[in-house]
Formats: C-alpha cells, sequence, structure tokens
C-alpha cells in the first residue's frame, strides 16, 4: 500500500468525532465516518470501524449522547449528538492541540 | 470523578449483555447499509458496493472485539471466562481435582486445628499484670525424684530475705474449708495468701477490697475472698454481699469481695484466706507446705534468678551442713505453671501436624508437577499462537486460586469439627491431671489468616511457579520435546524423585512418632491398677472441724462405722472400705519414717512414704491383694497395738530380702519415737494414675487414726453409676449435713486420667493415617504420571523385544529405590525426632525396635501398592499404539 495516507494519530479521532458532531448535530456512525474522511480530504487511513470504539469511549465519558432514530434513508440507525460536557471538552482540547500544533511546527520549520 | 461514571457504565454493561450485542449488531449492520446504498448511487455493481462498504468499515470482528473491551470490564471478563475453564479442566480431570482439594483440605484442617487449640490455651493473654514475671517457686529433692514440691517456711523466708532477684515474693498453701449456713454445706477448694501474693498477680477483686497486709496475721478477725463461681452459686449474686459474715469450718468470717470472673488461679480454688503465717514459721524447715509465687525484678531473667537463688541455697548449706537435704530450686514461669500437663503432648501434636502439613505441601508439589508437565505443551502451543504471557499467568493462577480456594473452605470446615473434638484434651473435673481448665476454643483470626497464607501458597506451587518455567522455554522448544515423547528431562526426573523420596521419610517419621505413642497408651491402658475399678464405687467427703474436731476422735469413729454399716446393708452393695486418700482422686499426703536400728539421717532427709488411712473392709472392697501377714481387723482398735501394712514397693525398697512383715516403723522423731508394728504386705496401687510410678505406701488402722478425709468405696453388683443415689442417701441418714466432696465410679475416674493421653495418642494415630494415605496418594499420581510421559521409550523398548516382566520390574525399580532413600532419611529423622517425645511415652523406649523395624514395612508395603499399578499400566502398553500416537 501506497503510503500517501496519514495514521490517524492517537488521541485525535475523538476530538474529530466531537468536533464533527458539533458541526453538523444529531449524526449516526456511518455519517460521521464519512464527513470525517471527506474533512480530510481522504487523507486518512482510517478503518470506519474504529470509530465505534471512540464513540463508546465519548459516551462512557458523557461528552455525547446517543439515541436510536431514522435516518434520511429511512433506515435505523443510532444517532450521536454533543453534551454540554463535550462542548466544554472541545474548548479545552482545541485549545491543547493548537499548543502542540504550533509547537511542533516550529520545530519543523526549515532552520535558517 | 469521571472513572467512578466510567467504571459505573462499564459495570452496567455487565449486565443485559444480550440486549448490547444486538443494539451493536444492528449499528454496524445499519452503517454498511449506508454505505453500500451510497456506493449503489454511485453507479457500482450490488457486489463491488458490498465489498467496498466491507473493506472500508475494516476488520468487522476486530471492530466488535475492540468494542466489547471498552463496552465491559475486560479484566472481570476475562476471570469469569478463566474460572469457567478452570471448572471445566477440573471437572474434565475429576481425580486430579480430588485429590488435590482433599489433600489441601486435610492438610490446612488438621494444621488450623491444632493450631487454634496452641493459640488459644498456650498463647492466650493471661489476665495478670505483666505475667512475663511472674514465677512459681518451687523446691526439688533428687532423693525425692527430683519433682517440683512445696517449700517450707523457713527457705521462703530466706529466699526472700536474701535473693533480690525478686520484685515481691508471696507464700501461699491449700486450706480446705467447709461452708454452711447457705442452703446444704458445701466442701470448699481454699488457698490461704498472702496480702502480697494477689498483688503479684494484679488482679483487682470485682466487688469489695483485697484483704491488707495488717488483716494477714494470726490475730486479726477472719476474712475471706469468695470466688465469682462460689458468688453466683451459693450467694445467689447478691451485691450487697461485702461486709456480710459467712460461717467457714464453724467460725465466723467476713467477706471483704468477690474477686473476677476470669481469675481461676490456682485452679478450681473458691474461696482465699489470709496465710496469716506466725512469725515463727520462719524456723521450720521440716513441714513443705508452702507454694511459693513471686515477680522477678524487671530485667532479670529466669535463668539468672534460678542461678541466684541454688547459690543461696549453697550457701545456706555450707552454712549449715548438718541440716543440709540436698533441696534445689526450681522456677517454673506462671505460664507453664497454667499450662501444666498438657503443655508438651500439645507441643508434640503441633509437630506431629506440622509433619502432615509439609506432606500435604509435598503432595500438592508432586500433583503440581505432574500437571504442569502435562500441560507444558499446552503453554508452548498457546504461546506460539500469540496468547500474551501475561494473559497466560493469569488463567493458571484462577486455575489454581479454584483449587486453593474449594480445598481451602473444605480445611477451615475440617478445622471447626476438629477443635470440637479437640476440647476432648481437656477433660474438666480430672483432679490429679493438672491442666488448665477450657471449655470452649474460639476460631482465632490470626489461624484463619495462617490457613489463607497456606492456600495462597498453595496456589503459588500450583499455578504460577510451572508457568514462569512454561514461559523461560521457548515456545518451540517444548513442543519439540513433547512431542518427541522420548525419556523425560533430568530436572523434572529430580524434582518428582524428590517429592517421593520426601513423602516417604515425612511418613516414616510420623509413623514411627504414631507407633511409639499408641504403644505406650495400649502399655498404659492395660497397666495394672492394683485394684480393680469397675462396679467400684466411691464417696469423698470431709468431715468439718467444727462437728467432728480432732479433740474428738470418737465423733469420727461413730460416723465412719455407722455409715459403712448402712452401706453394707444396701441391697447390691457387696462390700465396703473406707480410706482417707483415694487413688486417681488427686488427694495425697506422706509421713517421713524410720526403721529400727537406722541411724537418723538429716532433717528433711528421712525417706517418705504415702499416708493411706483404711478400715478393715477397705483391701476387700478395692480388691487389693494381700500379699503377706494379715490384714487389719476389727480388733486393732484405738487402745491396741499400734499396726501398720506396708505396700510391695516399699517392702523391697527398704526391706530388701527381709520380710517386713514383724519389723516396726517409727513415724515420730528419732527423740519423740512413735512406733508402728507391720502385720502385712499389701500388692501395689497406682494411686496417681496408671502411667505414674508407685510410691511406698503406710497403711494405718482408721481407729487408731481417725483422718478428716473420708472416702467411702463401695463394691457394688451392678454398674457402680447406678447406685450413687442411694449411696449418698445413706450417708445423710446418719448425718444429713456433710457434703459430698464427690461421688465418682472408679472406673469413670481411671478412664478420665487417661484422657489427654487417650486424645493424643488417637490424634496421632490419626495423623499418621492421614500422612500415610496422602503418601499414597501422592506415590501414585508422581509414579502414573511417570509411566504417561514415558509411553513412547516404553513402546520402543517392547518393540525391541524388552518383556512385560521387565517393563514392571523397570518400573517397579524406580519406585523401589525412591522409597529405600526415602526410609534411610525418614530413620534418620526418626531417630532424632522421637527423642524429644519422651514425655508422651510409657514403658517404650523412644527406640523402641519393633516399630523402628515395623513402621518401614508397613511404608514399603504401601509405597509398592502404589507403584504397582502404574507399573502393571505400563507392561500393559500395547507397543505399536504407544509408537503409533501423537
Amino acid at each position: 500500500m501506497g503510503n500517501d495516507k496519514s495514521d490517524v494519530l492517537q488521541g485525535t479521532l475523538d476530538l474529530m468525532v466531537l468536533k464533527t458532531l458539533e458541526a453538523m448535530g444529531p449524526l449516526h456512525g456511518y455519517g460521521i465516518a464519512r464527513r470525517i474522511e471527506q474533512v480530510s480530504g481522504n487523507s486518512l487511513s482510517l478503518n470506519q470501524g474504529t470509530i465505534y470504539p471512540a464513540l463508546l469511549r465519548l459516551e462512557q465519558r458523557g461528552w455525547v449522547k446517543s439515541a436510536w432514530g431514522v435516518s434520511e434513508s429511512n433506515r435505523r440507525a443510532k444517532f450521536y449528538s454533543l453534551s454540554p460536557r463535550g462542548l466544554k471538552q472541545i474548548r479545552e482540547e482545541t485549545e491543547n492541540w493548537e499548543r502542540i500544533a504550533a509547537t511542533m511546527s516550529r520545530f519543523l520549520a526549515p532552520s535558517n | 470523578m469521571e472513572w467512578i461514571r466510567m467504571l459505573l457504565s462499564r459495570c452496567w454493561t455487565l449486565f443485559a449483555k444480550q440486549k448490547h450485542e444486538d443494539e451493536l449488531d444492528e449499528e454496524l449492520r445499519a452503517h454498511i447499509d449506508h454505505a453500500v446504498e451510497e456506493n449503489l448511487e454511485s453507479g457500482m455493481t450490488a457486489d463491488a458496493a458490498r465489498t467496498k462498504a466491507l473493506r472500508e468499515f475494516g476488520g468487522f470482528t476486530q471492530t466488535k472485539e475492540d468494542y466489547r473491551m471498552q463496552r465491559g470490564l475486560p479484566l472481570l471478563e476475562t476471570l469469569a471466562k478463566d474460572l469457567r475453564f478452570g471448572v471445566r479442566q477440573l471437572v474434565k480431570s475429576p481425580a486430579f481435582a480430588l485429590t488435590a482439594i482433599l489433600t489441601l483440605a486435610l492438610g490446612i484442617g488438621a494444621t488450623t486445628a491444632i493450631f487454634t487449640v496452641v493459640k488459644a490455651v498456650l498463647m492466650a493473654p493471661l489476665p495478670y499484670k505483666d505475667p512475663g514475671r511472674i514465677v512459681a517457686v518451687w523446691t526439688a529433692n533428687a532423693a525425692q525424684g527430683g519433682q517440683p514440691l512445696p517449700s517450707s517456711a523457713g527457705d521462703f523466708a530466706i529466699w526472700k530475705q536474701r535473693s533480690g532477684v525478686f520484685e515481691d515474693l508471696a507464700p501461699s498453701y491449700d486450706d480446705e474449708r467447709t461452708l454452711t449456713g447457705q442452703g446444704s454445706p458445701q466442701f470448699l477448694i481454699g488457698y490461704s495468701v498472702s496480702a502480697n501474693y494477689l498483688r503479684i498477680l494484679g488482679v483487682a477483686p470485682q466487688l469489695g477490697r483485697l484483704f491488707t497486709d495488717q488483716e494477714d496475721s494470726p490475730k486479726s478477725p477472719k476474712v475471706a475472698l469468695l470466688s465469682d463461681h462460689l458468688w453466683r452459686t451459693a450467694f445467689h449474686s447478691d451485691a450487697g454481699i461485702v461486709n456480710k459474715a459467712i460461717t467457714l469450718d464453724g467460725v465466723a468470717y467476713t467477706v471483704l469481695g468477690v474477686m473476677p470472673r476470669g481469675f481461676d488461679y490456682p485452679t478450681s480454688v473458691e474461696i482465699w484466706m489470709p496465710s496469716a503465717m506466725a512469725p515463727s514459721a520462719q524456723d521450720d524447715f521440716d513441714h513443705t507446705y508452702v507454694r511459693v509465687l513471686g515477680r522477678l525484678r524487671a530485667g532479670v531473667t529466669l535463668a539468672q534468678a534460678q542461678k541466684t537463688l541454688n547459690d543461696v541455697e549453697a550457701q545456706v548449706a555450707a552454712a549449715h551442713p548438718q541440716t543440709d537435704n540436698g533441696n534445689r530450686v526450681v522456677l517454673v514461669p506462671l505460664r507453664e505453671q497454667l499450662d501444666g500437663d498438657i503443655r508438651m503432648p500439645l507441643l508434640i501434636l503441633m509437630g506431629a501436624v506440622g509433619l502432615v502439613l509439609l506432606i500435604a505441601c509435598a503432595n500438592t508439589a508432586g500433583l503440581a508437577l505432574a500437571r504442569n508437565a502435562e500441560r507444558q505443551k499446552e503453554i508452548a502451543v498457546r504461546l506460539a499462537l500469540g496468547a500474551t504471557r501475561r494473559r497466560l499467568l493469569l488463567q493458571f493462577v484462577t486455575e489454581s486460586m479454584l483449587l486453593a480456594a474449594i480445598g481451602g473452605a473444605g480445611g477451615i470446615l475440617l478445622a471447626l469439627a476438629g477443635t470440637h473434638f479437640l476440647l476432648r484434651l481437656f477433660p474438666n473435673n480430672v483432679a490429679n491431671l493438672n491442666i488448665p481448665k477450657v471449655t470452649r476454643i474460639p476460631m482465632d483470626p490470626g489461624v484463619l489468616v495462617f490457613a489463607f497464607a497456606v492456600t495462597l501458597l498453595t496456589a503459588f506451587l500450583f499455578g504460577i511457579a510451572p508457568v514462569l518455567k512454561g514461559m523461560r522455554t521457548e515456545a518451540s522448544a517444548a513442543m519439540k520435546e513433547s512431542s518427541r515423547g522420548s525419556t523425560t528431562t533430568r530436572s523434572s526426573n529430580r524434582s518428582r524423585s524428590a517429592v517421593v523420596v520426601s513423602e516417604i521419610a515425612l511418613s516414616l517419621m510420623l509413623m514411627t512418632g504414631a507407633g511409639l505413642v499408641v504403644a505406650s497408651f495400649q502399655r498404659v491402658v492395660n497397666a495394672d491398677l492394683g485394684f480393680q475399678p469397675d462396679h467400684l464405687l466411691s464417696l469423698q467427703l470431709f468431715l468439718p472441724p467444727d462437728r467432728y474436731p480432732s479433740t474428738d476422735p470418737t465423733k469420727r469413729r461413730q460416723f465412719v462405722e455407722a455409715v459403712e454399716r448402712r452401706l453394707n446393708a444396701l441391697p447390691g452393695v457387696k462390700s465396703v472400705g473406707t480410706t482417707n486418700f483415694l487413688p486417681l482422686s488427686g488427694f495425697w499426703g506422706t509421713s517421713s519414717f524410720l526403721l529400727r536400728g537406722q541411724t537418723p539421717p538429716k532433717s528433711g532427709q528421712a525417706p517418705e512414704a504415702d499416708n493411706r488411712i483404711i478400715t478393715p473392709g477397705y483391701l476387700r472392697a478395692m480388691e487389693i491383694p494381700l500379699l503377706r501377714g494379715r490384714n487389719f481387723s476389727d480388733a486393732d482398735r484405738a487402745d491396741g497395738l499400734q499396726v501398720a501394712m506396708i505396700n510391695q514397693t516399699m517392702a523391697r525398697e527398704y526391706f530388701k530380702g527381709k520380710d517386713a512383715v514383724g519389723e516396726a516403723l517409727n513415724l515420730g522423731t528419732p527423740d519423740k519415737p512413735d512406733w508402728w508394728q507391720i502385720v502385712g504386705v499389701t500388692g501395689d496401687v497406682k494411686a496417681f494414675g496408671q502411667d505414674q510410678p508407685t510410691h511406698a505406701d503406710i497403711y494405718r488402722p482408721f481407729d487408731q487414726l481417725p483422718f478428716p478425709l473420708v472416702a467411702f468405696t463401695l463394691r457394688t453388683e451392678t454398674d457402680s453409676a447406678s447406685m450413687v443415689k442411694v449411696a449418698e442417701e445413706a450417708m445423710w441418714s446418719v448425718d444429713p449435713n456433710l457434703p459430698v466432696l464427690k461421688a465418682t465410679p472408679m472406673d469413670l475416674l481411671a478412664s478420665q486420667t487417661l484422657a489427654v493421653r487417650r486424645a493424643s495418642s488417637a490424634l496421632f494415630a490419626a495423623f499418621a493415617v492421614l500422612a500415610l494415605l496422602l503418601a499414597c496418594i501422592g506415590i501414585y499420581g508422581v509414579m502414573a504420571h511417570a509411566v504417561a510421559q514415558r509411553r513412547q521409550e516404553i513402546g520402543v523398548r517392547m518393540a525391541l523385544g524388552a518383556g512385560r516382566g521387565q517393563v514392571l520390574r523397570m518400573m517397579m525399580g524406580l519406585g523401589v529405590r525412591l522409597t529405600l532413600l526415602g526410609i534411610a532419611i525418614g530413620l534418620t529423622g526418626a531417630f532424632a525426632l522421637t527423642r524429644l517425645m519422651a514425655s508422651l511415652l510409657f514403658e517404650v523406649s523412644a527406640m523402641n525396635p519393633l516399630i523402628f523395624s515395623c513402621a518401614p514395612f508397613v511404608l514399603i508395603a504401601v509405597a509398592m501398592t502404589a507403584s504397582y499399578l502404574p507399573a502393571r499400566r505400563a507392561a500393559s502398553i500395547d507397543p505399536m499404539q504407544a509408537l503409533r500416537t501423537e
């Protein structure tokens, strides 16, 4: 397999899922997976299945809620939505992530 | 608090598991369906759409497994899975499981039971102030057998003044009283103590106060302290008892206080009075009745105190050589004093049960060896298939914990039942055994922790050690080794041999020990008491000095004569006699005597004999044989010639070959002789128990020496226990106000005397049988496993022409070699250990050749049987089949 896709960094998947839910509102698992692929421009090598354990983890932490509903194509599906605690978590995680990203880019900037 | 939420959520999903599984399935299916639909819309064929959806999803099963890990409590679920697997494994090999569980249960049960008793009896905290420094001080004299005996008031005074090792030293002595005025008269075990005696023990009364030094003097008013038991029974727990007057031996005493409930030193005492020693007693070195209790100075050890006291004795002896009587001083710590005759048997039993535990451990180790040799291959395969070591370890630990837990629980149940049985070591009301009163043995948390630790250790033996071993070996190597199926590796051979050898050695030690103890018990039981205890009833009573004063001996004579007449007239009574100190009753007293023409020995050095005062009917009622001369008759009256009989031991020791009849004994002093004419020689009576040496006895007629302690003995036609009531009524028809101290069938008394010996030899025998059983199981298991492992080798041998007889001999030969080695080690151990058991033995040498030669044969027979079955299986192997399998 060509190595033009990046593996998903540990911990970043959670933030991606939360961010997706913030942007799109309640969504089922397939929708979240597709959305992440689209936003990343298909540059991530993501097994769609991995988002289910992630969703469960987020739900156990109380950051997302789930409920059964009916999808646009008229199928029964489990819909995930952001909880207030999840919203707060996004703020913290974003700040955290930006700090790391800034630090990393300073390291990676071409040296003169 | 996020982790709590997490844990709760995870725990919650442990329930309704199926519902969660179904939901997950539905959710994932919806995912695939959505993907397929989208792919179809983009123009793919149905097949391609599905393939792409599944590919993009990734591993379906992997996802579900990850999801489950995230959902539940993986550790708990693994544990449950391992437990189920473990139970399946055990059920699959029930022989192994049963053996392991039984071994554990028996080993832990026996050990816990004995340790519980040892803890409860030998290690229980004593209710006294700083009991480690309290010692009983006794006098021992080599001429009198070296037993610790009471001392003289003179010796006590010297120790108190000169030794300097005691913070305090106090005298006491036995002082029986009869209580009247509280319902029927009651004979009381009384004890006279100095005021500081109770201060040494550091006990405070529950009511009232102790007596003061001023009250502890011959001239002060009479005062007494009651035991809790006496206060409850005779005085109905009267809260206002303090300062009330009670009547003891017809004299008024003021009650000063009531001692606390647990206070029982010396055992069974009901009433304490001031010793009121007269100052003149300091010069009395002749009467040895003082029981001394002391508190050592802080920092003084027992050995130092012992040495100092004996130095003082030596100085006194050097200063007064003419009165030196060769006494030694013996210090006994309070703890040992209280434990008395039970201490050695318990310690020896503890040693024996320790051996049983060792055998159980060896057995467990042997089982684990065999079991895990079988499983090395399983471990290797599972490692090769990618199981993590941690995971394997967890599973094996779970399995062994399961075994250990079942075994341990069984052991604790056995221990509970066992401690109940062990109560028999402590018969109550046996006067001539010095053992603590124990009515219940509580389960002790410390001992339970001990049992638990043993269980855990076993689990480790079973589980972890072999897995660690399995992990060290490379997976591929282990698989190769077992598939090669050749002879076993040298290391597993060695450990297996070690198990068999140690089991045989340990069992042999236990068996010789048990053999010696049981043989001793047999001898004791069959030992001739010198009288016939069956169909013999005894009625002990005390004639209170207020109504039967020593100044009026006629009253005592008339009483005994009248009661004997009434008893003789009872239907079912064959004959009646009376004595003062009933054999086996624990009561005794001695007199020193001189022979005619003997040079007077130093004071305190004169030979002593037990006083036995009897009526003419006594020998016949007891069936004590008259060996020479004549019995007393009704003609031997107070005003006639003073006559005596002696027992065979005394005749042998003091008259050598001469005929004692016609000789005379001086029971007074050289200056004031008191001559008694010997008219007969009787057979010996074991007055202190079947296993105790016979003393020299001097019998004298009651009529010539009316003693206030009286025991009527009745030879009955039927069971003597049924005669108690009529006998008591006959006695009361003469004097309705006399308390009966004890009415006991003599066969019961004889049997109770053996209680400790009986229980300890039964236990010892049980331990030996248990050891034999465990060893048998262990040897069988190890040999069977050896045969299983060597199947191929045996197949090859047989294919190459070895006969069945040769294979049988080869396998048996292995068993025989190990057995013989075990026996050699065991005999050496037994020679060293049985010596420690001397106190449990009776007329059996610690090196009894019969037992030392029989025990190995029993073991060889057992070991042969245990290895014959596997060996026969080896010989019946079909070589073709053995080579083809695997």
